[in-house]
């Protein structure tokens, strides 16, 4: 069975598959010898093609956190129905989602309003920083989740453009 | 699971020893902090070792942090904001008659450069740990600041300050040699400030930074100052006693910066020789000299190559002048520590207890390299923003000359309510060179899984030539966006992640399992 997992922008298509000594990954069209050996004392040991090193890792839900090498990777398991529908959802500019975690300083619409492309919808603050939130496209805002004062994290849904149904 | 905790206030080498006797005589035995996160933690174990109560303040979102559980006592306190409770002097100040402490210790940020909360604490009969409330005034406001530095004949950059006469400023702003800098006059960390290399933006540069003031500062006076181009920042550590006695310890280069906040600070600076060495240190103590400092302090300098103007401190050709003076305990103070094996919040202590420093500038001695690192809850690639999750897996780096100030635990939710500083790895060394080997491998040893850091961008930033050679300033980064950037993952280095993820998923290694191996071997053959 074919899985994927993402990895920053990318997906990567994996199987993975028994072997006599451990485990086959195929990626790429090639297929790797692998296994992850848990070590007296907790740590744990990936072996791929023969090479063995202590890697960390860390999970929660279906995001897999990975020291390797010195360096902190997350991987996000990508479930096969999750995928199938993203590729038949429709335009994301639709909603306009936070750029990164901080607050809310100002709110510029209010749901009804017409806006055109550029236009301040809203003032954000994180950290030190300033930001301003700009329509993607001309529109007419649908909602707005968030009031001033409010924080948020990273990929919050901040505000939504009503849908565009094609003239 | 072990929690991540400060190892040590110095590292055990070099520290000085502390006995619980030596505060005998002090007029206080408990010292509440007003604070969290790292600091709080380095603050409470100094305290601890004296023998003295530590006591912490904390809003419910820290509940978790080491410090609270650290501290002999620790009191909850609110507000509308988790910041705002930390800001809440009068709240943090009943905390401090309730439970009886004879001190407060302000950290860093937050109530630390408040003067008129130094002087709600010492209306109350309590002793604050820092500098007068006329001191933190006078260093707080960078237009009287500057002008009391450059009466004691000390460098300060040419500059136009809009009290002096606000109807030229603009015209007097205008002869200040470009590019130039409009800061805030109430300003600190990087707010508001803005860099101004063509007089046509000048007016709307002078508005945006005057509404920034406004916002941030509540106060919108501006004043304008000569940019020096790839400038370094180097600042020098001071302690003054409430009998008149100031010693310098030595410089700190912090001029690797993202938005004009320090990512990594170093001591001795690669930049100076011992001739500039002792005129920039000995600078910064006459300043402290001339204000009567009493508690930690640190002064600022912006620092240049190329002749400056007349009043220019430097030598040769280079050029500093006088920034701002901190009035209290800094993030990067371990490095000084580390090469001086002076304990600061020891120091701290003991001034505000009323002692005498006990030692001259003589006594004060530089030994080996420091060089500290900021671990920050950031994505570099996007341009350093904040990043939130929890702390799923923690594991400090150790080792000789390794020393980790932290404020985080495993279990612990990293979010967007606090300065996203996580924790702070120095290392030190014999010399430059050792310490940045040790700091590579220190940096490659530690371990949080869960939320985003800038440990691997540290990494590229230690090995990259410029700062190996020393060259760096302030505008490094910005000059060179590929340190941010993602590396490019080699196929190699992809493969082995991708193993270790599905090998992680249950369901993903399961499917692999109910298909026996003698089958998936045949299954193998038949396809071949």
């Amino acid at each position: 069975m074919h899985h994927a997992f993402k990895l920053g922008e990318a997906e990567h298509d994996i199987e993975l598959s028994r072997s006599t000594g451990g485990y086959r990954l195929h990626v790429g069209g090639r297929s790797i010898a692998v296994d992850l050996v848990a070590l007296p004392g907790g740590n744990l040991m990936l072996s791929t093609d023969g090479r063995c090193e202590p890697v960390v890792i860390a999970q929660r839900g279906d995001s897999v956190f990975v020291h390797l090498d010195g360096a902190a990777y997350q991987l996000d398991y990508e479930h096969p129905l999750d995928r199938l529908a993203q590729q038949t959802q429709g335009a994301a500019a639709d909603s306009v989602r936070a750029p990164m975690p901080g607050s809310v300083i100002a709110v510029a619409v209010k749901p009804g309003d017409t806006v055109k492309r550029g236009d301040t919808l809203l003032v954000m603050e994180s950290m030190k920083m300033e930001t301003t939130i700009a329509a993607p496209r001309d529109g007419v805002v649908a909602a707005v989740h968030f009031g001033a004062g409010q924080t948020f994290d990273r990929d919050a849904l901040l505000l939504e453009l009503q849908i565009e149904t094609p003239a | 699971m072990k929690p991540m905790t400060a190892t040590s206030a110095v590292s055990e080498s070099s520290a000085q020893p502390i006995r619980a006797s030596r505060v005998a005589g002090w007029p206080f035995r408990s010292v509440l902090i007003a604070n969290r996160g790292e600091i709080a933690v380095r603050i409470l174990r100094s305290v601890q070792k004296l023998g003295l109560e530590g006591i912490v303040v904390y809003h419910a979102a820290d509940r978790a942090a080491p410090a609270v559980r650290l501290a002999d006592r620790a009191i909850e306190i609110s507000g509308s904001t988790p910041v705002a409770a930390y800001l809440d002097a009068a709240q943090i100040l009943a905390a401090a008659k309730a439970s009886g402490a004879g001190a407060i210790h302000p950290g860093y940020g937050f109530l630390s450069e408040n003067a008129a909360f130094a002087q709600a604490v010492a209306d109350a009969g309590l002793a604050f740990v820092g500098p007068t409330p006329q001191q933190i005034e006078l260093m707080g406001d960078k237009v009287r600041a500057r002008a009391f530095v450059e009466q004691g004949g000390f460098p300060v950059a040419p500059s136009a300050i809009e009290d002096d006469d606000p109807s030229t400023f603009v015209e007097r702003a205008r002869r200040v040699p470009l590019p130039l800098l409009i800061k805030p006059a109430a300003g600190g960390g990087g707010k508001g400030m803005r860099i101004v290399r063509d007089l046509a933006v000048l007016e709307s540069e002078i508005e945006r930074a005057r509404s920034e003031g406004q916002r941030y500062f509540g106060d919108g006076r501006l004043y304008v100052e000569r940019y020096i181009e790839n400038p370094r920042h180097i600042e020098v550590q001071v302690l003054g006693d409430s009998h008149g006695n100031v010693v310098h310890l030595f410089e700190r280069e912090c001029s690797v910066q993202r938005r004009f906040q320090k990512i990594v600070e170093e001591t001795p600076s690669p930049a100076l020789t011992p001739e500039l060495r002792a005129r920039i240190c000995e600078t910064a103590a006459g300043i402290a000299r001339k204000a009567g400092y009493r508690n930690a302090g640190t002064v600022e300098f912006i620092f240049g190559q190329g002749a400056g103007p007349d009043n220019a401190g430097g030598i040769g050709n280079v050029e500093f002048y006088f920034l701002e003076m901190n009035t209290r305990l800094q993030v990067e103070h371990p490095v000084t520590e580390e090469i001086t094996g002076k304990d600061l919040v020891f120091e701290q202590l003991r001034i505000a207890a009323g002692e005498a420093l006990g030692y001259a500038q003589a006594d004060v001695v530089s030994h080996g390299h420091a060089i500290e690192f900021r671990i920050y809850a950031e994505d570099p690639a996007r341009g350093y923003t904040p990043t939130t999750g929890p702390v799923l897996c923690l594991r400090e780096a150790q080792g000789p000359g390794v020393r980790v100030d932290s404020g985080i635990v495993e279990g612990q939710d990293v979010t967007a309510a606090f300065d996203p500083m996580l924790a702070k790895l120095i290392v030190s060394g014999r010399d430059r060179a050792e310490a940045m080997a040790r700091a590579d491998a220190a940096l490659a040893q530690t371990v949080l899984l869960g939320c985003q850091t800038n440990i691997a961008f540290l990494r590229r930033l230690l090995n990259h030539p410029a700062f190996v050679d020393g060259q760096v300033h302030t505008g490094f980064l910005d000059a060179h966006p590929e340190i941010a950037a993602e590396p490019a993952l080699d196929p190699d280095r992809l493969h082995r992640l991708l193993a270790a993820a599905a090998l992680s998923i249950r369901p993903l290694r399961d499917g692999a399992d109910r298909v026996p191996a003698l089958h998936a071997a045949i299954g193998g053959w038949r396809n071949a």
